[in-house]
């Protein structure tokens, strides 16, 4: 299997006056290429601190995260927007929609964001999006119109809609009931399969690793164990010469 | 896409949306209305001027083109001298005195009516008749309309009661006439006067009269009542321009700091707004550029109200006011927008660099 990312020996500390706390102590995990992986681990294990640095919303303290070969650890600031405009799908926790746009709206921003220019109306890869998600009928609407489940939806339906390289969603069933959950959790599923989108996925429910076939453990800003160490990886290419 | 947000951003919050759009149409409102009520007196003072239809205006030594400021004087004397001069057809003398009773500032013209009329051509009667009493006053139909007066009844002027005898058509340099030994008596000195209007055959000779006037009085401001005119209507004055300074610089003060505030405040709320714009990977120069637009947004449509606003405003001040004039000139209206437009600029330069320079990962997790 190709890895599309790749970590190694991903370090993150933060400096509370002080006090330096370690959230990443050494990561390193490689993710193929339309795999749906899961993250879990205790409260204060790291996990949202890798999720921020895969997601190019940080930068490490050392260490590497290539995504499609390209290191994003050390990158400025502007190299990281960048990064995050053209290969980046967050989904949250609390589904940052923004309040005063529609649904509609919503998916759009992140559209023209993406492309540079304005970019509204009718896509067929949104229209299919949309039917899967089951949320085509609600564009019109608010956030604050909308359930907690539409609205993660339409959080993924924003965060996919550019085929990022990378899905990253962060305990995105945590403000959501079961059901509801468990209706978001099959969606990822099936964009998986479907769209070949690669995801990954933080969840403190052990339910949720039912859904998937990679399963990261975390523990005290390290990884525990991983299900995915035994596959082998072509690696090739940009891979190679970034050294690994 | 960025307009959407923009829109989206000043719908939601109506209330500081309609404070900031009006702090700016009381910024424009500030500048057009001010400026154009005293470019508006100026002008009109500087028309009045033209309107006396004199030639010259030949005054005492240490004198100043503006009436209003003068209290020295010459001997009445002096006009027989230039009326010898050939090429003078008329000369009439004029005592001005300086009415500052009930908040604004009059000029009453002491004349003698006979050289009056042979140099201005006469007043344009709507009502009653000249003085024929020391204690008689004839006032132009502004001053009428204004101050609701009409033929016989009283007016106060420097604490002295006068009976209206008559309403003139207006453009004859003051608003209030009485005659000249009244004014002379008022300001306590007979036989002088404070100027001569001089009326040529021929106004082509002005230049060279002047010249002449000044040879012959080599102190005496001989001034072309023409350029006198067309100074007052489109040259700057020291003192008044200063003051139109002031009002600007307040009125762009106002807007610059309702914007900041506003945007400043509205950042603060939008903090997690922007979190999320910058987690889908738009970039500082979009967070500043739609805070930017934002701004000049609301100052764009507070500058129109604004411009309309004090069009109303000038057409109120007219209705109550008929002595009053508010001059708005194309000029002045396109400064106004500029400035408001400036004053979003300038307000939002901190708000916009504080909000971009965020962490996005503390801006997402802002509550
Ligand atoms: N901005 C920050 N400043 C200082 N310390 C931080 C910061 N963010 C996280 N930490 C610390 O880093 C460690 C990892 O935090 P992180 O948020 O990544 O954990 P997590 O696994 O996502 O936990 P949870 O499951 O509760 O969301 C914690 O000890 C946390 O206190
Ligand atoms: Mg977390």
């Amino acid at each position: 299997m190709k890895p599309i990312l790749e970590t190694v020996d991903l370090r993150k500390t933060y400096k509370v006056g002080k006090i330096e706390v370690e959230a990443l102590r050494g990561v390193s995990i490689k993710i193929g290429a339309g795999e749906l992986a899961a993250i879990m681990g205790p409260s204060g294990c790291g996990k949202s601190t890798l999720m921020h640095l895969l997601g190019a919303m940080a930068q490490a303290t050392s260490g590497k995260a290539l995504i499609e070969g390209q290191d994003i650890a050390s990158m400025n600031d502007s190299e990281r927007t960048e990064v995050r405009r053209r290969k980046i799908g967050f989904v949250f926790q609390k589904f940052n929609l923004l309040p005063a746009l529609t649904a509609g709206a919503n998916i759009a921003v992140a559209r023209t964001i993406h492309s540079g220019h304005k970019v509204y109306g009718d896509d067929p890869h949104l229209t299919e999006l949309l039917e899967l998600l089951m949320i085509q009928d609600k564009m019109d609407r608010k956030p604050s119109e909308l359930s907690g489940g539409e609205q993660q939806r339409v959080a993924i339906a924003r965060a996919v809609v550019n085929r990022p390289a990378i899905v990253l969603a962060d305990e995105p069933t945590g403000s959501l009931d079961s059901r509801n959950s468990e209706i978001v959790l099959n969606m990822f599923r099936e964009l998986n399969r479907k769209f070949k989108q690669t995801i990954i996925l933080v969840t403190h429910n052990p339910e949720l690793a039912a859904y998937t076939d990679r399963l990261i453990e975390m523990r005290d800003g390290v990884v525990k164990s991983d299900n995915g160490d035994h596959i082998s990886w072509d690696i090739s290419g940009e891979m190679a010469t970034a050294g690994l | 896409m960025k307009r959407e947000i923009i829109v989206a951003s000043l719908k939601a919050r109506p209330v500081r949306t309609i404070v900031s759009v009006l702090a700016v149409t009381l910024e424009v409102m500030l500048i057009l209305v001010v400026v154009g009520l005293t470019t508006g007196i100026r002008d009109e003072t500087g028309r009045r001027m033209e309107g006396v239809g004199a030639d010259i205006m030949f005054q005492p030594p240490n004198s100043s083109m503006f009436l209003a400021l003068n209290n020295a004087n010459m001997p009445v004397a002096i006009g027989d001298k230039i009326a010898e001069i050939e090429g003078v057809r008329a000369v009439s003398p004029v005592q001005t005195l300086v009415n500052s009773q009930g908040g604004s500032l009059e000029i009453l013209y002491g004349i003698d009516p006979e050289t009056f009329d042979a140099v201005t051509g006469g007043f344009l009667w709507h009502r009653g008749k000249m003085f024929s009493a020391p204690e008689e006053v004839v006032v132009d139909d502004w001053y009428a309309r204004a101050k609701t007066v009409d033929v016989g009844d009283e007016v106060e002027l420097l604490a002295r009661k006068f009976k209206v005898s008559g309403i003139v058509e207006h453009g004859k340099g003051a608003r209030l006439f009485v005659s000249i030994k009244t004014a002379q008596e008022m300001t306590g000195s007979i036989n002088r006067t404070s100027l001569f209007f001089v009326r040529l055959e021929d106004s082509a000779n002005t230049a060279a009269m002047i010249k002449r006037l000044d040879e012959t009085f080599p102190t005496y401001p001989a001034r072309d009542m023409r350029e006198l005119a067309s100074l007052m209507t489109s040259s700057s004055i020291p003192m008044l321009d200063a003051f139109i300074n002031t009002v600007v610089f307040v009125a762009v003060c106002i807007g610059v700091l309702v914007i900041f505030l506003s945007m400043y405040t509205t950042i603060t709320e939008r903090t997690r707004e922007i979190g999320i714009l910058r987690s889908l990977g738009a970039s500082k120069a979009f967070i500043v550029g739609m805070i930017f637009q934002e701004s000049v947004f609301v100052c764009v449509i507070g500058a129109a109200i604004g411009v309309v606003g004090s069009f109303m405003v000038a057409r109120l001040v007219q209705a109550m006011f008929p002595t009053l004039v508010v001059l708005i000139t194309g000029g002045w209206v396109a400064r106004a927008v500029v400035f408001a437009v400036a004053s979003g600029i300038l307000g939002s330069i901190y708000p916009s660099i504080k909000a971009a320079a965020q962490d996005p990962v503390e801006a997402l997790a802002y509550e």
